[in-house]
């Protein structure tokens, strides 16, 4: 009776100590000849599309960086070994994956996607003093909580509709007097809706309304019947995928249209987009965090048609679009950072992302000390013969904007 | 004035739409007492299909509502003979378990097939539309799927009340025992009604594909709105579910004009409880359904 008493006891210390063991261990990051990286993902769920795209995104990073032999460490050359978790699309799992992650000694982790996602995820990145190369989280909120371990490669949300706004001032003829902002009414399409505005106020513009809709909707109309009255010259949507077509095919429905044209944030970039809507994506502006245009280039993947390129041969001639781009651009931020750190631990690392100044395919990675990328700039775009093309800044331009976005 | 016209108008065509998605839920839930939790998959599945037909053979997703609904009807028919069949008489949780993983089952068959991408067949004039005398506006394709809704559940209630097989349907939806006694195969009977079911979800999915947009994701929401607008509506009556889906497309069309976002989910299912609350028994619905003795 006693001994077995005791053999219980013994066992279960012995998994206490064990699980204590591997949650201290700084060493599993690096362990071997591998960098051992985390990441979790929207594999499934509802933000499974977007998920899929980035991991495609980090993949492309961890062949490139293998192909060239590894991330120098020391004397050593480092293979990247990415470990991927699904999310299902809940930012709670993300948060609890993130633990986990941390749990078995991985402390450098790529980041979710999308904003809340990766809200949750940093917190959790904090308190664990692990480190974050966010892909996808843009809005300005995550940056704001005085965390020092989240790194954005990416624009902030402020940017997306804004660089919409800067592009039709400095390019639309006849230029338009009035805007309506249509925003999807979660925290990041708010922020980017009411920088937008604010950004089309101080530019002169005269902005008639901003209504706001369920996010994830297929359904905009109600937002569309309280516009049209007020007839805007400009509808600038701050939305995702779906939403951005709805206000295309119910805006024909409702018969609104804009004398100017329709401006969508994220949705026209995406193959789906010009896909669903044929002829009627015609003319739309978007707003991209990258383009092959991009103009930039690092010893890794080389320049953005460099990257084009290599991501058609991996992905069966598919042409790469921004998700795919800025995951990659996250990844790589924590292989310059693992390299100018010349270790890997979790706080060398950070150290070492904070004073990162790097020309890459996706343009220059430098953090403010907040941990947004505010020295990239935006791409506005705009589908022109069924085809995303970009049209601003003037010098990565593809085309001339054209305008009336509407007329036929 | 116009624009509180324009939302009525826009409600209404848009509640067509939700009823088409809802008849046949509710039609499975009265006669067989299952809540099919799949009836969502189901809709995609008629909509990737619709997809599939126009993409290959340039069918119009309205003229493809015909091999949808044949095919829909053999599946729902087999799925229902082989698999919801042998939980038919257990209690509810066992039902909802097994939809709900058929469910995840075609739900995650969809994204391995099509990816997680946003489709949706495009037509030359579902978004075009005219112009009513005080400037309200009334698309085509969402009257189009509006008038269909409303042949369809037209064409199911004088089916069931005219025919024999449809009597058989409604018999063993009020008792199953005594119809069994009549003579009545309660398998066969059962299998024909969630034949139909599926057959009408597909034909929803079509109409959806025209009108709007559509990914794996949404199999959710389309089961969510099937059975507010069932439950809204009421069980026991061909009409209940027209009648939810309508009422629950205007509710949320007026809802939208006076408050902003997500608030509206909250206007639709206010007006939920209240019916609820109410009449228990939906605003078509017959309270013998609820109270029914399962033999």
């Amino acid at each position: 009776m006693h001994t077995r008493k005791a053999a219980a006891l013994v066992t279960a210390v012995a998994l206490v100590a064990a699980g204590c063991g591997s949650k201290g261990e700084h060493k599993a990051s690096g362990g071997g000849d591998t960098l051992q990286i985390g990441a979790s993902l929207s594999l499934t769920g509802s933000l499974a599309r977007e998920g899929g795209l980035t991991k495609e995104g980090y993949e492309l990073c961890r062949q490139a960086v293998n192909a060239k032999g590894g991330v120098p460490v020391g004397s050593k050359k480092l293979k990247l070994d990415i470990k991927y978790q699904d999310d299902t699309s809940k930012p709670d799992t993300a948060a609890q994956l993130v633990d986990q992650f941390n749990d078995k000694g991985v402390k450098l982790i790529l980041g979710p996607y999308g904003s809340a996602t990766t809200e949750a995820a940093a917190a959790v990145i904090e308190r664990n003093g692990q480190v974050m190369a966010d892909s996808s989280g843009a809005d300005d909120k995550i940056f704001q909580k005085g965390y020092r371990r989240t790194f954005a490669a990416l624009s902030p949300a402020h940017s997306y509709a804004a660089s919409m706004v800067q592009a039709i001032n400095e390019m639309a003829k006849p230029k338009p007097s009035t805007m309506a902002f249509l925003s999807a009414d979660d925290g990041f399409s708010k922020t980017v809706a009411e920088s937008g505005a604010e950004e089309a106020r101080r530019l002169g513009f005269k902005v008639v309304a901003t209504e706001y809709f369920p996010s994830g909707t297929s359904d905009v109309s109600s937002a569309l019947t309280k516009v049209k009255p007020m007839k805007p010259d400009v509808i600038i949507g701050s939305v995702h995928v779906a939403e951005g077509i709805a206000i295309i095919k119910q805006a024909r429905e409702l018969g609104v249209r804009p004398a100017g044209g329709f401006a969508e944030t994220v949705a026209p970039p995406t193959p789906d987009f010009a896909k669903s809507l044929g002829a009627d994506a015609e003319g739309v502006l978007g707003s991209t965090q990258w383009t092959d245009t991009t103009t930039g280039k690092d010893k890794w993947i080389g320049s953005a048609k460099d990257y084009a390129t290599a991501f058609k041969a991996a992905y069966g001639g598919r042409a790469p679009e921004y998700h795919g781009a800025e995951a990659t651009a996250a990844c790589l931020a924590l292989v310059f950072a693992v390299e100018k750190a010349g270790s890997t631990d979790a706080d060398k690392v950070r150290d070492a992302l904070a004073g990162l100044n790097e020309p890459t395919f996706f343009g220059p990675l430098k953090f403010t000390a907040q941990g947004q990328n505010l020295t990239k700039k935006m791409q506005v775009v705009q589908i022109q013969k069924g085809r995303p093309v970009s049209v601003w800044p003037k010098d990565v331009a593809e085309a001339p904007m054209v305008w009336p976005g509407t007329g036929k | 004035m116009s624009q509180f016209l324009q939302a009525t108008v826009y409600g209404l065509l848009q509640g067509g739409l939700l009823a088409l998605i809802a008849v046949g839920f509710s039609l499975v839930w009265g006669v067989m007492n299952v809540i099919n939790l799949a009836h969502g998959a189901f809709v995609l599945v008629g909509a990737y299909l619709t997809f599939e037909l126009n993409q290959r053979f340039g069918l119009d997703p309205f003229a493809a509502i015909v091999p949808v609904g044949i095919a829909l009807f053999a599946a729902g028919y087999l799925v229902q003979r082989g698999l919801i069949n042998m939980v038919v008489k257990a209690p509810i949780f066992i039902t909802l378990l097994l939809t709900f993983g058929l469910e995840l089952v075609l739900v995650n068959g969809l994204v391995l097939l099509y990816s997680g991408d946003y489709r949706s067949v495009t037509t030359g004039y579902a978004g075009d539309g005219f112009t009513l005398l005080t400037g309200v506006r009334v698309p085509l394709g969402r009257l189009l799927a509006a008038a269909v809704a409303l042949a369809i559940t037209l064409v199911l209630v004088a089916v069931m009340r005219h025919t024999r097989t449809g009597l058989a349907i409604l018999a063993t939806g009020m008792d199953r025992g005594a119809a069994r006694l009549m003579g009545i195969r309660a398998r066969h009977v059962y299998a024909l009604t969630f034949g139909i079911a599926t057959a009408m979800a597909g034909t929803a999915g079509a109409a959806v594909s025209a009108v709007g947009t559509f990914s794996p994701a949404d199999a959710g929401r389309f089961t969510l709105f099937s059975f507010v607008a069932a439950v809204l509506g009421g069980l026991g009556n061909m009409y209940g579910a027209l009648i939810g889906g309508i009422v629950l497309g205007l509710v949320e069309a007026w809802g939208g004009q006076l408050l902003p976002g997500t608030l509206v989910n909250a206007v639709a299912f206010g007006v939920l409880v209240v019916v609820l609350a109410v009449r228990p028994q939906g605003i078509a619905g017959r309270a013998f359904y609820a109270s029914r003795v399962e033999v």
